[in-house]
């Protein structure tokens, strides 16, 4: 159940959860060898989470689901998925605020109060009086943005202490952040975790250099960062605009905007991930009409693949290297451009999950489930291209 | 034992080749015994192979250099910051 063996579930504090939740979450009988600590807890989260405060019991669950949801901890955002369901929140809504909250239909004020949540758990280092004052624009008074604050660190408290003693989920996660947490990782999924959401290794980041040259007014050397990168900002482009003579005009405005924003970049990312959110954002300022990056479709339904027929072990040698890259551009142009961007992004340009995540601004967990569904798209879309023979074929 | 849709759900993660050593061990125990799923795999996995190995959408060369030179004149000549009344 966890690495430390329960000693005692009985702990008079512990009835509180029975209370609220009909149930104890294991992640507190897992730390019942000090049942001190564990009295320290519940009482902050009865202040903070259970009596009535000046945040709504749904908007801090609300930041509950999304702090967990950007530390990819599955077991939290299970339990208060579940919890939010519970308190009157569809089960569709409460699932799509793990994924992506802006696709949730939620009030501006509780948008507003889950940026503001997502940012202090993925940047703390970037949170300013800017982003409090954007919360009192909101309609927070002093109070709720307090609460707030506490809310997003008590959930980074709690993800820790679950992963930590490796506590598996109270109730079975639907999402795509499942399981994982609950066993110790991996070395590199360790790094990986302990890793903010933003961090890409940006201490190696190649263009720093170039960049600070440009920034120190040598204008000339912004030409080999438009060498290095123009292939991907292309492909971030075509990938949104689905035209060629399109994608090269928006290519330039793109590192126009990357050249005369460059005193702002502060380098809290990689210049590269920088300059792809500059060419996605001026992709989507030129889409016209209803297709659009955000656009809410049946994301949180599951998709079932139905063509399932074997394919043979190298079935690309059918065709040529020209005929393969034709047949690729043709079928991943057909994605919806949600899916698309994000699977281009990982699977041709091959920028790292974070990466990704950061250049679409979306969580780990919902970049992950735009990619999974794009691949799955496409896989189905190239069934008749490669499988062994057609006759088995399931609709 | 997981179900196919568990398996689906943890598909991309596999593929990454992100998935703890213990969620491995389900994974594949599930695939051992699933058809479906194992057909699913492969061909995911492939499809990958073919899209990454592609070469699609790639930048265009005989443009590449005219652009680069439009880019740097007009940010020498101090243009304009393009904005969204500018795009189409």
């Amino acid at each position: 159940m966890s690495f430390l063996p329960e000693t005692n579930d009985d702990l008079p504090s512990l009835a509180i959860f029975k209370r609220h939740f009909g149930f104890v979450p294991k992640v507190f009988r897992a730390q019942t060898k000090r049942p001190d600590l564990v009295d320290s807890q519940t009482k902050l989260i009865d202040v903070l989470l259970f009596q009535k405060g000046a945040l709504t019991r749904i908007q801090k669950e609300f930041i509950l689901l999304v702090v967990s949801g950007t530390n990819n901890n599955s077991y939290f955002a299970a339990l208060h998925s579940k919890t939010l369901q519970f308190l009157g929140v569809k089960p569709q809504q409460s699932e799509q605020i793990t994924i992506d909250y802006r696709l949730a239909n939620l009030s501006e004020a509780d948008s507003a109060l889950l940026d503001f949540s997502l940012k202090l758990a993925s940047q703390p280092n970037g949170i300013t009086a800017t982003d409090v004052d954007l919360l009192r624009d909101a309609g927070f008074n002093d109070e709720q943005i307090l609460e707030a604050v506490l809310m997003a660190g008590l959930t980074h408290l709690l993800n820790s202490v679950q992963i930590g003693l490796g506590v598996e989920p109270d109730f079975k996660p639907r999402l795509t952040l499942p399981l994982k947490e609950v066993n110790l990782p991996a070395d590199s999924e360790r790094q990986m975790l302990e890793r903010p959401l933003t961090d890409e290794s940006v201490s190696d980041d190649p263009d720093v250099e170039v960049v600070r040259r440009v920034k120190g007014g040598d204008t000339d050397a912004f030409e080999e960062l438009v060498r290095r990168h123009g292939r991907r900002v292309y492909r971030s482009l075509i990938g949104i605009l689905e035209n060629a003579e399109e994608a090269e005009d928006a290519l330039q405005d793109c590192f126009l905007k990357a050249f005369q924003h460059l005193p702002e970049f502060e380098g809290r990312a990689r210049f590269s991930t920088w300059l792809v959110r500059i060419a996605i954002n001026t992709g989507v300022q030129r889409l016209r009409g209803p297709k659009n990056l955000d656009t809410l479709d049946d994301e949180s339904e599951d998709f079932k693949p139905r063509r399932i027929q074997a394919w043979g072990d190298n079935p690309e040698d059918s065709y040529s290297r020209e005929e393969l890259r034709k047949l690729v551009e043709k079928e991943v142009m057909k994605l919806p451009v949600k899916y698309r961007v994000a699977l281009m992004l990982r699977d041709l340009e091959e920028l790292s999950t974070e990466e990704a995540a950061n250049a679409l601004g979306l969580t780990i967990p919902g970049l992950k489930a735009r990619v999974l569904r794009g691949r799955l798209m496409l896989r189905e879309s190239m069934v008749p291209y490669f499988a062994k023979t057609s006759a088995g074929v399931r609709e | 034992m997981i179900s196919c849709q568990d398996f689906i759900t943890e598909l991309g993660n596999l593929l990454d080749d992100d998935v703890a050593i213990g969620i491995r061990e389900q994974l594949q125990a599930h695939l051992a015994h699933c058809n479906t799923c194992q057909v699913l795999y492969d061909s995911t996995r492939k499809t990958l192979r073919i899209v990454t190995e592609s070469g699609s959408f790639d930048y265009p060369e005989p443009i590449a250099e005219p652009l680069v030179s439009r880019i740097m004149d007009r940010i020498r000549s101090g243009c304009e910051l393009p904005d969204s009344a500018s795009s189409k």
